[in-house]
């Protein structure tokens, strides 16, 4: 019964989270404490997954005990497992910085779990429809963290946050449905045996149906032209939530690898025939629209979100090249997710310190621990630049050489090195305006509270570790892309599942 | 032909919703969503193809297939879809409301001044 | 071991001196100090070694193909020699020179962990390690440059330098993954061994390329020249050492390392001497014009920079020899003149050579030790400069490749020469002699004792080597060479004097050009008078910089970012191509039989329902400024929708859509109530009819495919509800059962989202007060119609009646937890809207969290129970009792499921409607402060 394991990260959090709201109401002291300790649980039980989903199987879990496609199954393969130990981490560490934020407001604390459950069930489920329903559980979390003790211009920002994805559920539903209609089916596996023998004149919707749900993935992965609005939501979220939304753009991610490689891969490389190349171009694009638009932000929160797009593109980008290239790919996730939720919560803290300035560039006053924030801030500002040792570099390296010979090698490549360099002038300006460039004595402001330490010492010890493991690291990304290229390797998993043997029901 | 009632009853209601979208002020956006809502439940709907005075209720005697019953998992699925839109047009309602009163405006967009830059716009 | 000791040492040393307080100044330096001299004992052990021809290494594992690990051949031993040689005597110099505001911890810290990348670049066993010491040494060149940061010119010099340093190490990481990926290992053995087959590559040229632009960018080669002047604001040791001794080496050393891998082809030679050759004069000509001496220094360094890349160009073993014996006395005495310019500026407080006259008076010591240098630098007999000098001439001389090259190369390399001896003479005569000091703060005079050793250390370097070459330097020359050349190591000799040749008479042609050019400048046009040069890179670099942004800042301004519409459109467009696409490319595919509906058909009600809803939403749209018709309209449409459900035989639809209905009518009227009740009307028309072009085509689009799909068949899992709801399931509402076990899942999720919303409603009202100002005249206004207040009262008993009888019987008639709660939430804010009820319906006592809490609990532990049996998560179990009244009710555990969504969606559907509804009379929450 190893398989019950496979409910906990998604069960866990969403039971805590009522249970949350009964402290808050009865015994408000408990909650932070119960709801740390819930992730931390997460987190340990999610690397659990890991060393479970590293044998190779596929572990499936039947929910209600239904025979697969009719029920509702949850998938742990080795590319769900990686997302919710990453999950899991970022949202330790978001969590920990959080707790002053936590204060000033009604039910953060359930509204964080409930985000947590929102994205393990979204990298969990192997099925479209429930799918759209644990995207909506993270989207009404992320709103609601979103907008905790939201000001103006954060509540503007919501409010597009908020109707963008409403129209991107819309779509989802759409996307969804028609595959019901076209396909007969809404399990993954069962969609992925479906499609090849799908009758020829039905291929048409079929596609539209597949590019659509591409199009609901790129509105949360922030492809342009779908990602417009990242860099002002995500600048003017609070400092700790804006860290754990690092991780939302990647469930769009995860969607475009699975379905691209799922039901559209047919053994082949992600999207083959699916539009992949116009989604690379799009992903080229991204990358140096976001390059570009950080260039020109004028706050490090802004500056910080056209990162996502730059990031977020490359990865796009580097997914719809093979195998090899999508192994680099997810190395290169893990790592810049952690470097950019990190790059967060420092400019949270430099702001902090920075009085009414806040984290706008400009000469402002000098922030009251130069030396810790400095080095911080190199260190983050390496991570994310890809400059070496850190992981970013071994995962730019990897997707590099995993591109060579290929047709588009020039324009990957170009893209890559261009918005490297680009990306080392920014955080270099950002930081010498920061640091450097001050007027005036320091701010009276007090030094880091212990929480935003903890929150960033955590995501540095991941950092670190990502790097210093990189051999077992880009063993097991490398593994996750050939299993990933090997859909049957999945569908035959679900199928051949079979129910617990029904309890007997007296009639 | 009654395949076409259906069928451009959603797509007018699409094309009414999408256009109350792209207004400049929150809460004709909200107006917009709800239409768009409805075409969308009665587009999930629709996928489980049409059926008349067969309501998925099952009676004893009767096949259980699609030739004598509508087609139960849209159905469910609507419902999912219809109770999720509810309470995401309560937020985006409370939501519009707020900004509104914060910003002084309800205008979706900032204006011109604090576009770039973007100072905090304290709330007046 | 002693290795890796050799390169984390000074790593180990910087965090040690960065964990110190910048009080302690004398503590620093000695760490640092003790720190160059161990790796120099260190290097002095491992000497015997080396020069028996072995090469030392030492690896660990880190990652497949790069082994983390060094290597120590002879010229990495030499360049290792250099960076601790040269380290102490810096050390020392900084240590004197620092003035006390300068926080010496950071100094140290950052400068010794510059030497440990630099040592790691010469010591990296494979090319990966090779690239991340590269970065690590632009890092902190750029933290050293910038260093005094409260001056802009630092700070741009350092970003600059960074900028294209950086921008070289990336391509050269490109460079060697090429390289890595021809060879199929980065292993530097590997790579040196196989150099035919990298050049036989048709990737041969990529990887060429981008590691000479590398190599050329952290060289500063032209054009990327124009980085090194501008990191002269860094203070002097670090110019001294980074920019003259070691780091701006790296890109020659690059060329001396992977020479046997990459050199020896068409393509090497024309870049790599055709970089030199113009940046050797050029540097030469800029060096003259300088009025700052660091300025000075800078060109010149650059100049024999390109002196030495265009040596390794010429593809001649000879010619390698003496671009290696030209970096290490290149290394000497271009740092024992960066120091002594330090002295001056220490002494005088200026660098500038209007200002900087007869000096000669104020430090003879000082001034004899620059000049010793400086002849150096000019090639002067008896001195280290003058002997590499020569071998590069007869190199120069030796070219037999290139008829047109045989002559150019040769009078260019003259021609440089000569303008190389006319800086020098200018440092000389502009400095020490030339008139009286003009406008100096204070009277310079010697320096302090341990301030001028360094420079004396290095001075007598470059005379020994001068004067007798084969017994100092000859060894290390020689196996330096020997590890990059193996096999055909050429013969040479070391020795002053050669005989009357032709290097020799171009040196000599060299030497009186030059004294006669500079002279014959002062003369001509006075040098003072010059201001700024011709083809500042700098300013090219910064327009670039500015284009970049000014042009950067309109592509953001012009995209939708800040513009919820434009994104929007964005969005609607995008996904209407996407389908479009597929379906224009295959079209929608006409099925062989067409699927009619089934059953008779009511056609006119059903052309009724069509017209009423269609046409209020057409309406609502036309009116859409008239929020409050707008609104009503809006629910009429509604309406259609659940008449249109009850007529296609989907009841339950019906029901859930009539009660969302009333409550999303209810709600949006409540907070219709706080806004204005108008729309402004539309700034202008053109985009009126964009935003409707787009609308329509989603609409057709949408049309066209609801239609194919509905009219062909499909084999769909839906038959196995229907067959299973009611032996398994327990009901015979297929719906519900699905909704309540087949897919309970997501009836989870679906009632965590409506909790949650609930919730968030609450959260953003908490602490919210409507400003006075903006509060409705009289609380209740039109939007209370006179009958919704008389039902209300009747209302509510009735519906929690209704309410449980729909809850027991959802799972075999329409109905259901969900239904039944929203019946009983609508009669409350019903009761609510009409003005009632205050006291019991009040959010503010946590009453409906705890309403949504235990909710929740009630639906996933229901779940849990299953799992607790050994069975997954709600897997259902259930018997059928017989009630009176209701009749035969399965008591399922999908019932307490269903309880728990019962008792979210009321608390929930409260929370989000009532909240609102609360505001006029006050705020939610604690009292605002």
């Amino acid at each position: 019964m190893t398989a019950q394991w496979l409910i906990v990260p998604i069960l866990l959090p969403l039971l805590m989270a009522p249970l949350l709201l009964l402290c808050e109401r009865w015994h408000p002291r408990w909650q932070a404490p119960l709801a740390l300790l819930s992730t931390l649980a997460v987190a340990i039980v999610a690397a659990g997954l890991v060393r479970m989903a590293d044998t190779g199987t596929v572990g499936v879990y039947l929910l209600g005990n239904w025979q697969p496609p009719f029920g509702i199954v949850l998938v742990l393969d080795r590319l769900s497992a990686l997302l919710l130990l990453l999950t899991a981490v970022v949202a330790l560490a978001s969590q920990i910085a959080a707790a002053p934020l936590a204060a000033r407001g009604p039910h953060f604390h359930a509204f964080f779990q409930v985000q947590l459950a929102g994205l393990n069930g979204a990298f969990l489920t192997g099925d479209l429809f429930n799918l759209f329903v644990f995207f909506e559980v993270l989207l009404i979390a992320s709103y609601a963290l979103l907008l905790h003790d939201a000001k103006g211009r954060a509540l503007r920002a919501g409010l597009h946050y908020v109707v963008i994805n409403l129209v991107g559920s819309a779509l989802f539903l759409i996307a969804a449905s028609l595959f019901y209609g076209v396909v007969g089916t809404l399990n993954f596996a069962d969609l992925a045996a479906r499609l090849p023998q799908l009758a020829p004149q039905d291929a048409g919707l079929a596609q539209a149906a597949a590019l659509l749900l591409l199009v609901v993935f790129g509105i949360k992965a922030a492809l342009l032209p779908l990602g417009f609005w990242l860099p002002g939501t995500y600048g003017a979220a609070p400092g700790p939530v804006a860290a754990l939304f690092a991780i939302m753009t990647k469930v769009g991610l995860y969607g475009i690898i699975r379905t691209s490689t799922l039901l559209f891969g047919a053994g082949t490389t992600a999207l083959t025939g699916w539009g992949a190349d116009a989604v690379f171009a799009l992903g080229v694009v991204t990358m140096g629209f976001g390059a570009i638009s950080a260039l020109s932000s004028q706050r490090m929160g802004k500056l910080i979100g056209s990162l996502v797009l730059v990031s977020s593109g490359t990865l796009i980008a580097a997914s719809t090249l093979g195998e090899p290239a999508l192994a680099g790919a997810l190395y290169y996730m893990v790592h810049s997710t952690l470097a950019i939720a990190l790059l967060f919560l420092l400019a949270h803290s430099i702001g902090l310190q920075r009085g009414a300035t806040a984290d706008r560039f400009g000469d402002g006053p000098a922030v009251t621990q130069p030396v810790l924030l400095g080095l911080l801030f190199v260190f983050a500002a390496a991570a994310v630049a890809g400059l070496p040792p850190l992981g970013g570099f071994i995962g730019k390296a990897l997707m590099l050489s995993a591109t060579i010979n290929t047709s588009v090698m020039a324009w990957f490549w170009g893209a890559v090195i261009g918005s490297g360099v680009l990306g080392i002038m920014v955080l270099a300006r950002a930081g010498s305006r920061v640091f450097w460039n001050v007027n005036g004595a320091a701010t009276v402001a007090p030094p880091m509270a212990p929480s935003a330490l903890g929150g960033i010492a955590v995501l540095v010890l991941a950092s670190l570790l990502w790097t210093a493991l990189a051999a077992a690291a880009a063993r097991y990304t490398a593994d996750t892309a050939l299993q990933l290229v090997q859909p049957h390797l999945y569908v035959d998993a679900v199928m051949r599942t079979a129910p617990v043997p029904a309890p007997a029901k007296e009639h | 032909m009654t395949a076409w009632f259906v069928a451009s009853a959603i797509g007018v209601l699409t094309a009414c919703g999408v256009w109350l979208c792209l207004r400049a002020r929150s809460f004709d956006v909200v107006l917009g969503l709800t239409l768009l809502t409805y075409a969308v439940n009665v587009f999930i709907f629709a996928m489980g193809r049409l059926a008349f005075n067969m309501p998925p209720i099952v009676r004893p005697g009767v096949p259980a297939t699609l030739a004598h019953y509508a087609d139960p998992l849209p159905q469910a699925l609507v419902l999912t879809a219809i109770v999720i839109s509810f309470a995401m047009t309560a937020l985006v309602l409370t939501l519009a409301m707020k900004a509104y009163h914060v910003n002084g405006s309800d205008a979706c967009d900032p204006p011109p001044t604090d576009k770039g830059a973007g100072t905090g716009a304290a709330p007046p | 071991m002693m290795l890796f000791a050799l390169v984390l040492l000074p790593f180990a040393a910087a965090l040690g001196c960065a964990m110190l307080p910048n009080s302690a100044r004398n503590t620093v330096a000695w760490i640092a100090g003790l720190t160059t001299l161990a790796g120099c004992a260190l290097l002095g052990m491992t000497g015997p070694l080396i020069f028996g021809g072995e090469i030392l290494r030492a690896a660990v594992s880190w990652y497949p193909q790069v082994a983390f690990g060094f290597r120590m051949d002879g010229l990495a031993w030499t360049f290792a020699g250099i960076i601790y040689a040269i380290g102490a005597l810096v050390v020392l110099y900084a240590r004197y020179y620092l003035a006390a505001a300068d926080p010496p911890a950071r100094f140290f810290a950052f400068l010794l962990a510059f030497m440990g990348a630099m040592l790691g670049i010469v010591l990296a066993d494979n090319l990966i390690l090779l690239v991340v010491f590269w970065e690590a040494t632009s890092l902190t060149s750029f933290l050293l440059i910038g260093y005094w940061n409260h001056r802009a010119d630092a700070r741009q010099g350092a970003r600059m330098a960074l900028a294209v340093t950086g921008a070289g190490g990336l391509c050269l990481l490109g460079g060697v993954i090429v390289l890595g990926h021809i060879v199929g290992s980065f292993s530097l053995d590997i790579v040196l061994a196989a150099g035919p087959r990298i050049r036989a590559d048709p990737l041969y040229p990529v990887a060429l390329v981008l590691t000479l632009l590398g190599a050329f960018a952290k060289s500063a080669q032209f054009p990327f020249h124009f980085w090194l002047p501008h990191a002269m604001a860094a203070p002097t040791p670090v110019s001294a050492y980074l920019h003259s001794a070691t780091m701006v080496k790296a890109g020659v050393f690059l060329l001396a390392r992977l020479y046997p891998a990459l050199g020896d082809t068409d393509l090497w030679f024309f870049i790599v001497t055709g970089t030199g050759l113009i940046t050797l004069t050029l540097g030469a000509g800029f060096a003259i014009f300088q009025q700052d001496l660091k300025g000075l220094l800078a060109y010149s360094t650059i100049s024999h920079l390109g002196l030495i890349t265009l040596l390794f160009g010429l593809d001649s073993p000879l010619a390698v020899v003496a671009g290696i014996f030209h970096i290490l006395n290149h290394a000497a005495f271009k740092a024992s003149l960066f120091m002594s310019v330090g002295i001056i500026d220490h002494e005088t407080g200026s660098r500038d050579m209007r200002q900087l006259n007869g000096l000669w008076h104020f430090m003879p010591f000082t001034a004899t030790l620059a000049m010793v240098a400086a002849g150096a630098m000019a090639g002067v007999p008896l001195l280290n400069g003058f002997l590499s000098k020569e071998m590069f001439f007869a190199e120069t001389l030796q070219l037999t490749t290139h008829p047109v090259l045989e002559v150019m190369v040769p009078v260019v390399a003259a021609i440089a020469a000569t303008l190389a001896v006319a800086y020098s003479v200018r440092f000389i005569h502009d400095v020490f002699f030339n008139g009286e000091p003009v406008g100096l703060t204070r009277t310079p005079h010697e320096p302090p004792r341990w301030l001028r050793i360094p420079v004396e250390v290095l001075v007598v370097v470059c005379l020994a080597v001068g004067i007798v070459p084969a017994v100092t330097i000859g060894p290390v020359l020689d196996v330096a060479a020997r590890s990059v050349l193996g096999s055909e190591m050429p013969v040479y000799s070391l020795a002053l004097w050669h005989g009357f040749n032709l290097p020799l008479l171009m040196s000599l042609l060299a030497m009186a050009g030059g004294v006669l050019l500079y002279f014959g400048l002062q003369k001509a046009v006075n040098l003072h008078t010059i201001v700024r040069m011709p083809m500042n890179g700098k300013v090219m670099f910064d327009r670039a910089l500015e284009v970049l942004v000014r042009n950067g800042r309109r592509i953001v301004a012009w995209s939708p970012g800040a513009s919820l519409p434009g994104g929007l459109a964005w969005i609607v467009v995008t996904a209407v191509a996407a389908m479009a696409w597929p379906l224009l490319r295959l079209g929608f595919g006409v099925p062989g039989v067409a699927v009619e509906p089934l059953g008779e058909i009511p056609v006119i009600i059903g052309a009724l329902i069509w017209l009423f809803g269609v046409g209020a939403a057409i309406a609502a749209t036309l009116c859409y400024r008239q929020r409050f018709l707008a609104l009503l309209l809006i629910g009429a449409t509604g309406l259609a929708v659940s008449l249109g459900f009850v007529l296609l035989s989907a009841p339950d639809l019906a029901l859930t859509q009539l009660l969302v209905e009333i409550a999303t009518i209810a709600l949006i009227m409540v907070v219709l109530h706080f806004l204005p009740q108008t729309s402004p009307p539309e700034p202008g028309p053109w985009r009126k009819w964009r935003d409707a072009i787009v609308a329509v085509a989603a609409g057709v689009g949408i049309t066209l495919v609801a239609h194919a799909v509905m009219t062909r068949p499909v084999a769909s899992i839906a038959p196995f509800y229907l067959d299973r709801a009611l032996p398994e399931g327990g009901g015979t509402n297929a719906v519900n059962v699905i909704i309540v076990d087949f897919r309970g899942f997501d009836t989870l999720g679906e009632i965590v989202v409506l909790g949650m919303a609930g919730l968030l409603v609450f959260a953003l009202l908490w602490n919210f007060r409507i400003p006075p100002a903006a509060q409705p005249a009289e609380p209740g206004g039109p939007w209370n119609p006179l009958l919704v207040r008389s039902v209300t009262r009747l209302l509510l008993p009735l519906a929690a009646m209704v309410a449980i009888f729909l809850y027991l019987r959802g799972h075999n008639l329409p109905g259901g937890g969900f239904v039944a709660g929203l019946t009983l939430a609508c009669a409350l804010v019903a009761l609510r809207i009409a003005g009632g009820g205050t006291a019991i319906l009040d959010p503010r006592q946590l009453t409906y969290q705890t309403w949504v809490a235990c909710g929740l609990l009630a639906a996933g532990l229901t779940g849990v129970g299953s799992m607790l049996l050994g069975y997954p998560f709600l897997t259902t179990s259930f018997l059928h009792p017989v009630l009176p009244v209701v009749g035969e009710v399965p008591i399922a555990s999908a019932m307490f499921f269903d309880l728990g969504v019962f008792m979210t969606v009321v608390g929930a559907a409260l929370l989000t409607t009532i909240s609102p509804g609360l505001l006029p009379d006050g705020h939610i929450g604690e009292p605002a402060a």
